[in-house]
Formats: C-alpha cells, structure tokens, sequence
C-alpha cells in the first residue's frame, strides 16, 4: 500500500515551490509528445500529482511514470495556465532517484563518467583531429582535468552518482 | 415623489443597464440610458437561448428593450459616449458626443428597403465578423430603437461623395446627410456604469489553432451559427465545407485560470458549453458533444441538475482534461490531443467543429471610461468595486453593476442591476 | 563586449564540420569572434546535468568564470549548452545563497563567480546581424524548400532562454528567408526531435522523430536546417534507422543554418566539409547551383 510521505513532498516543494500552484488540470499532458507517444503512460501530470501526493515509493524506487522519459522540451511549462515549473521538479526527483541509489538509465552513468574522466562527454580522437585540421580548424585546449576533479570531488559527484554501484 | 428630483445616469443599454433604468424607472425616477451603439441589447441579444431554462433569449430580452423605449421615464441616448465627467454625488455635470446617425428618427420605419440597395459591404460586428452588412444598417432585426443607422466610416457618400442611393428609395425620405454630431449637457444626481465585457481573442493561444483552422471557432461565433437569426438561420453548417457536423467539442477555460492570460474564472463558461450543446443536439440529434473541463463549475441554483441532463439526454461527454494541443486532418477536421485524468490515458481524438470558450474580458475602452469618470480599475481592468460592497466604485456616486465589474451570467446581472439601481436611487433621494 | 565561441563537445568532436561553417559563416559577416581556452563540457542539460544540480551548476560556472576572466562573452554554438549556461546564470545570479556556496567551491581551483558576462546562442547573434546577412548574399538559395527545427533548448524555458517565442518562433525562418530560401510552414514545426530520449528510450525517440519527418515529408520540405548538434545528429543520423524499422524512405539532407548560410554568401562548399554528412547533400547542392 502506497503510504503518504510528507518529508518527500515538502523536500521538493523546499527546492521548487511552484510544485504547490498545479491544480491538476491535465495541460501538461495534452501539450507532452511523450505522453502522446505512450498513451498516458508516461505522464507529466500525474508525476507532480504523486509529488503532491508524496507517493515517495510509486516516484523513486517504482518510477511508475518513469521520469526518466522526459525529453526536456519544456512545452509543458510554456502551456502551463499556474507557471509550474515541471521539468526543473523532475529534475529535482531524478537527482533525488540517484542519491537514493535507485536504477537509472545506464547512458547516463556513462555520460558522467566521461566528464569525471575526461572533463568532456565526447572527447578527440585522432582522425577527428585529423579531420579539424583538413578543414582548416585551430587546436582546442580543454580544461584541465584537475581542476574538474577538484570541483567534482567537492560537490561529491562520483559518491552521489554511485558510478561503481551499491547505494 | 418630487419633481425636483436630479435623474441618473446609466451608462450602458446591456441586460444590466436595461434593468438598473427600468427599476429606477418604475419608482419614478428620471433616467439618462446612454448606448454608444446604434442599439440597446447588448450581448444578450446575441445569444440565442439562456442557461438553465434554455429559454429564447431575445423574447424575454425584447419586451424590456421596448419598455425601456416608451417608458416615460427613460430617455435613451443611442450612438452617445460620455466625454468628460465633473461635480460630485448629488451634482454631476456629464458632456456627451452623441454620433449624428443621418436618419430622422421620427421617419424610419424599418421597412429595410435602403438595406436592399445599398452597394457597401461590412464586416457585420454583431454577427462576429461572420457575415456583411451594409453601411446603411440595423445592429439586429428585433433591434431598439427600430431605426436604420449609417455607419459613416464605410458609407460611399461620406468616403467618396457618391452613391445616396438610400435615400433615393427611401419613401419615407427618412435619410439625412446633414446630421451633425451634437455634444449633450447632462446634470444627474448619480451614474451607474453598467457597459459590460469582450471576449478574449484565442489567437493568442498558439496551440489551439484558433486564426489557422478554420473549424476551431469561439463560443459567441457558434451561438450566433445556432441562432436562426443568424447568418446561417439556424442551421448549423461549418464554416470550411458548409458541411453539417456530427461531432462537436467544446474547450472550457480557454484563456481562463490562466497566469499567463486571464487568471481569473470566467464564471458562465461550463454553463454555456452545456447549453450550446443542448440547442445543437435539440436541431440535429445525430450531433455528439464532449466537454473538456477542468472543473465543472456549475454553482447556481438548478446548474448541477443542468449539466446531468445535457449527460443524460443530450449526448454530452464530459471530459476532465483541459487541453493544449490542437493538429488538424487534411480534411480540416481539427483533431485534439488530451488526457482524460478519469483514466490516465493520452489520445487524440477527431472532431468536425472545436469551440473555444474564451474569457469574459474587460472592454476595451474601460481604462478610458475609467478615466473621464474618475473610478478605479482592478488588477484585471474591470471596475474596481468597494471590497465589501461591490457595486460601489471607488468614486461616491457612481456604482457598478454587470460584467464590466466582474465576469457574470445574466441572472446574476439582474440582481447586481437592481443592487446598482437602489443604491443610485438613494442619492438622488436624500436631502 | 566581445565574444570568444564556447563550441561544447558534441561540435568539436564529432561534428567538426559543423564548427567550418559558423566560423567561416562569422567571418563572412564580419563579426570577430576569438577561442576560449580551457572550457569543460557545459554540462550537458539533457545528460550528466540531471544527475545532481550542485555539480551541474559548479561545472556551469566554472566555464562561465573563464569568459568573465578574459572579458568576453559567450557565443555558443549548441542550443544545450547556451540553455545550460543561461540557467546557471539565472539561478546563481538570484540566489545569493547558492552563489555563495558555488563560489566556495570554486575558490578551490582559484576562481570567483560574479555574473558578468552574456550568454548568446550564434543563431542569435546571426539574427542579430540579418541586414548584413542579406547585403552579402552572392548566390540566394532560390526555390530551396527548408524545413526549419528551431528545436528546443533554443526556444525554452522562455523565462531563462528570453528569445524567440517560446511556442511561434520565427527567427530560424527570417535567417532561412534571409539567403534566399523559402521557409515552408509544417505542423510540427515547435515539437521535439526526440534526441535526449536516447539515453532511455530509443523507440520513443525514433517515433517523435518520425512524426517530425512524416509532417515535413507533407508539407514538401527539401531538407531540413537546425541550430542544435543534438538535432543535427537526430535527424542526419537516425533517418535510415526509421527506414529500417518501418519500411519508409526518407532522404533529407539535414543543415546547420551556417551551412546553408556559409553556400549562399559564396564560401566555397569544398571547404565545409559537406560531404562528412551522412545523408548526402548533393542534390540540394545541385538545385541551388
């Protein structure tokens, strides 16, 4: 049985407060291409009616819908008639998915590590060096990757992402 | 009652003002009714039956209209705005400009032959922009007063110095081209500002498609398709093939509950949706409807009884989802895209006609109304009525009543009416 | 102010041919722009971003410090990126609590958020620049048919990006009306192309991308321009995976709006690099010879 989770609920009205003016009027849904894809099963409305609701459970660990799914077009926000922030509150609850050591989608993990490795998520190879030069294209010099670790040890990246598993 | 009495002003010929002078009327009262229309009648006028009795609207509102003409007590000022504004409660001097309508008014008979020669042709206002008029022209058939009028931006003879036409075959010889604009005096003891509302125009709402397809349309537009003195007599036909349509949808809160429009309720939308569903299924009973609602906000007294029967026998669906998202067909069928939140589930679904119910909106010449007179507007640019006493403006003497204070249907305009009317009454009688 | 290009990951290295053309569109038109040194991925507002906000913004402000050094503003040639760093902005430049606790961390590698510094996607600055745009034109893209896909990230969140309008944009069509071509109108001009959904769901991001090409193919587009590396790689690389999937053939050579530009003002196409697209352009090219 699905049990009410004030402290969750309130935690995400804490870092985004418009998550209390949504009064459930199902814009968000009809203005989602996901949701249309999938007939509802992935659906933006109900993620912030279980955020209301504080159904911790149904969101983190079952992700039923799977916030995971949204592409990040912000339509939602723009049509939204009460200015719900929408995609910055499934932000906080993918944040929340990662900290508490729940499954997430693997090219994710594999995104970061890239960062933590490279300071890039897509770094030069050889032909592509190759290939700048052909086109006449100066030399890139990117960060540092100390200076990356640094910041990344700081705000305790690679322990939140749990890039080698466990919780 | 004393015959040195001042008279009151009412600015406005709509529902609200028609009623506010007929209750001032009727216990003696002198009354100034001002119309800046050719017409009184307002936006009742224009629809075609009323919630919840689903009563014909211009048979209750025509013999008020004609009361209001011969009632001895009103003195009506049509094609007249109010200019300038001074004095004080008790004591107030109006200046009016009364348009010239180059028609004698002890002539016209509306027998409408001027109408039928008449080579201009107009976008008809009251008709939404659905049909023409001429230049020479009557606001609506059952109009009042039952005069012609010329609308002198559009007629030949005064942008090109030609034609006359009307006036040629007018056996009353009732045209007047010398007509002049006259300024008018008014000294009245109180105001009452009853000039009513506009609708908020949907384009805006990128989405629903509203300028880009032609069979999204708004609600005032299919009233005036379903009324059989409209431009389609009644018969309803939509307007990209004339055919007839059988499945209709109604969007609720187009506009309405919306920060980034409107953020307030329009308050008759969910009402009117279900009567303009009704009227359609009482002429063609193949026609289905749904409704997309947020909330079906239907309050008054007999409304929630109103909306079960437009589900029971009227064919009506009710659909909690509001929706955002309007794609059309290569037919021009518009199609919509919605959750129905009963059941989670996301679909598109076709229909041959979508109408938009669209916010009741302040005027757009009320901030400058508010001006000459002096009264205060709200956040939203409706008269600002006194918090515990609404039909009080913020200026002592001059009261409010009808949706140019606060979006409300016709019954509810009444009462404010005779609200308004009382209070009016009272300064004028003191002392 | 100047401007120094952040050109993100994705350009550089993958695409670099896409890289050719703003810099050489830039040129054309007069507008210097010089080379920021020591960038990190922005971070990626559709990937590692989502996983925690505290090393999103450290990472975003760091990046942000290096143009604020070298007092220069940013010209960003990916709408992820511009996205990421205007949000950056926009939350640590009004809430001085979370500033101050980003600049603590940034002290450990010797650097200091103030903002500012402005942040301006290159198809803005383009925008910025169309009466130059047109007085160069040599060869107009006559009768090209263009699907402009403004995407995204380039339009919203509108209180962040404050652009273009959010859901009727209309700078893309005046820079494509700009060299001659016809912007053609499609209904699902303002819908996503469905690239962040790789990362979790392939089916879901093929489909929207099939409804996009589905609409442009009925409104009889030639190709497609865009002003994202995101939607560049969706639609040049993913439209022969729909073939393969649902036995269709579409064949849209897919642009950045510089590429289109860069032909139109007389760069020479072998110096762009065209023909490292992966759906062939030379019938476009041909046509508009």
């Amino acid at each position: 049985m699905q049990m009410v989770d004030f402290e969750f609920r309130n935690e995400i009205i804490k870092e985004d407060f418009s998550l209390n003016y949504c009064y459930q009027c199902g814009t968000c849904s009809s203005a989602c291409p996901v949701a249309f894809i999938t007939s509802g099963e992935y659906n933006p409305r109900k993620i912030i009616e279980e955020s209301l609701l504080g159904l911790k459970e149904l969101l983190i660990k079952d992700q039923k819908p799977n916030v995971w799914l949204c592409c990040t077009c912000q339509m939602c926000v723009e049509e939204c008639p009460q200015n719900v922030f929408l995609t910055e509150i499934f932000e906080k609850i993918k944040n929340k998915i990662v900290q508490l050591g729940e499954p997430y989608p693997e090219a994710f993990k594999v995104q970061a590590k890239a960062v933590i490795e490279n300071a890039l998520a897509i770094s030069l190879t050889p032909p592509i060096t190759r290939r700048r030069e052909q086109l006449g294209l100066p030399r890139i010099e990117f960060a540092d990757i100390n200076e990356i670790k640094k910041l990344l040890g700081a705000t305790e990246f690679e322990k939140k992402i749990k890039l080698n598993g466990g919780k | 009652m004393g015959e040195n009495l001042k008279s009151i002003m009412v600015i406005g010929g709509g529902i609200a003002g028609i009623q506010a002078s007929l209750d001032l009327a009727e216990r003696g009262l002198a009354v100034e009714l001002i119309e800046k229309s050719a017409c009184i009648g307002g936006r009742m006028a224009q629809l075609d039956k009323t919630f919840p009795t689903n009563d014909c609207s211009i048979c209750i509102l025509a013999p008020k209209l004609a009361e209001c003409f011969r009632h001895p007590n009103i003195k009506l000022h049509t094609l007249s705005e109010v200019k300038s504004l001074s004095g004080k409660a008790g004591n107030f001097k109006a200046k009016l400009l009364k348009k010239a309508r180059y028609i004698k008014e002890d002539q016209c008979i509306n027998c409408g032959q001027c109408i039928e020669k008449c080579p201009m042709r107009v976008d008809d206002e009251f008709d939404m922009n659905l049909r023409k008029r001429r230049a020479i022209y009557i606001d609506y058939v059952q109009g009042v007063p039952s005069i012609m009028t010329i609308d002198r931006d559009n007629c030949l003879f005064f942008t090109k110095q030609a034609c006359r036409i009307c006036e040629k075959v007018c056996e009353r010889e009732a045209i007047d081209f010398e007509q002049q604009d006259e300024e008018i005096e008014l000294n009245i003891g109180s105001i009452i500002v009853a000039t009513g509302y506009d609708i908020f125009n949907p384009k805006s709402i990128e989405s629903l498609g509203y300028s880009r397809y032609p069979n999204v349309i708004t609600a005032l537009e299919f009233e005036r398709l379903i009324c059989a003195s409209g431009p389609l007599g009644g018969h309803l036909m939509r307007p990209s093939d004339k055919k007839e349509p059988k499945k209709l949808a109604f969007i609720n809160c187009v506009g309405s509950r919306d920060i980034k429009n409107n953020p307030y309720c329009s308050s008759c939308c969910c009402m009117y949706t279900t009567k303009e569903a009704m009227i359609a299924y009482e002429h063609d009973n193949q026609i289905d409807t749904s409704i997309f609602y947020i909330d079906l906000r239907a309050a008054g007294k007999g409304f929630r009884e109103y909306i079960q029967r437009g589900h029971n026998e009227y064919a009506i669906s009710y659909i909690k989802g509001k929706v955002a998202k309007i794609l059309e067909d290569d037919q021009r069928n518009p199609l919509i895209i919605y959750e129905d939140i009963n059941t989670s589930q996301v679909k598109q679904l076709d229909f041959d006609l979508v109408i938009l119910a669209t916010t009741m909106v302040p005027k757009k010449d009320a901030i400058e109304l508010a001006k000459i007179l002096g009264i205060e507007l709200n956040e939203y640019n409706f008269y600002r009525g006194n918090h515990f006493h609404p039909q009080k403006s913020s200026k002592e003497g001059i009261f409010l009543c009808g949706a140019c204070r606060d979006p409300m249907d016709i019954p509810t305009s009444v009462i404010d009416a005779s609200g308004a009317a009382a209070k009016a009454a009272e300064i004028v009688m003191r002392d | 102010m100047s401007y120094n290009y952040f050109l993100g990951c994705v350009i550089p290295g993958r695409l670099p041919f896409l890289e050719a053309s703003v810099r050489k569109a830039f040129d054309k038109i007069g507008v210097n722009v010089g080379d920021q040194a020591k960038c990190s991925c922005c971070p990626d507002p559709t990937g590692a971003a989502q996983l925690d906000h505290e090393s999103f913004l450290v990472l975003g402000a760091r990046n942000l410090c290096l143009f604020e050094e070298s007092n220069n503003n940013v010209l960003s040639l990916c709408s992820g990126c511009t996205e990421t760093l205007k949000t950056v902005k926009f939350i640590l430049d009004k809430d001085k609590e979370k500033k101050k606790d980003i600049n603590s961390k940034l002290k450990l590698v010797g650097k200091n958020y103030k903002g500012n510094v402005e942040i301006k996607h290159f198809a803005q600055v383009l925008y910025e620049n169309l009466e130059k745009i047109k007085e160069k034109v040599k060869k107009p893209l006559k009768d090209l048919k263009v699907a402009g896909h403004p995407g995204c990230h380039y339009l919203r969140p509108s209180e962040i990006m404050n652009w273009d309008d959010p859901l009727n944009p209309e700078t893309l069509d005046r820079l494509i009306e700009a060299i001659g071509a016809d912007p053609i109108d499609y209904s699902l001009k303002n819908d996503c192309c469905g690239n962040p959904l790789e990362k979790s769901d392939k089916d879901i991001s093929l489909s929207m991308l099939e409804s996009k090409l589905q609409s442009m193919k009925e409104a009889g587009a030639d190709c497609i321009t865009v002003v994202c590396p995101a939607c560049y790689q969706q639609f040049d690389f993913n439209q022969r995976e729909i073939n393969k999937k649902k036995n269709t053939d579409y064949n849209f050579p897919v642009f950045y709006i510089t590429e289109l530009i860069a032909v139109a003002l007389g760069i020479d196409t072998e110096e762009l690099g065209l023909n490292f697209h992966r759906i062939k352009v030379s019938n476009i090219l041909e046509k508009i010879a």
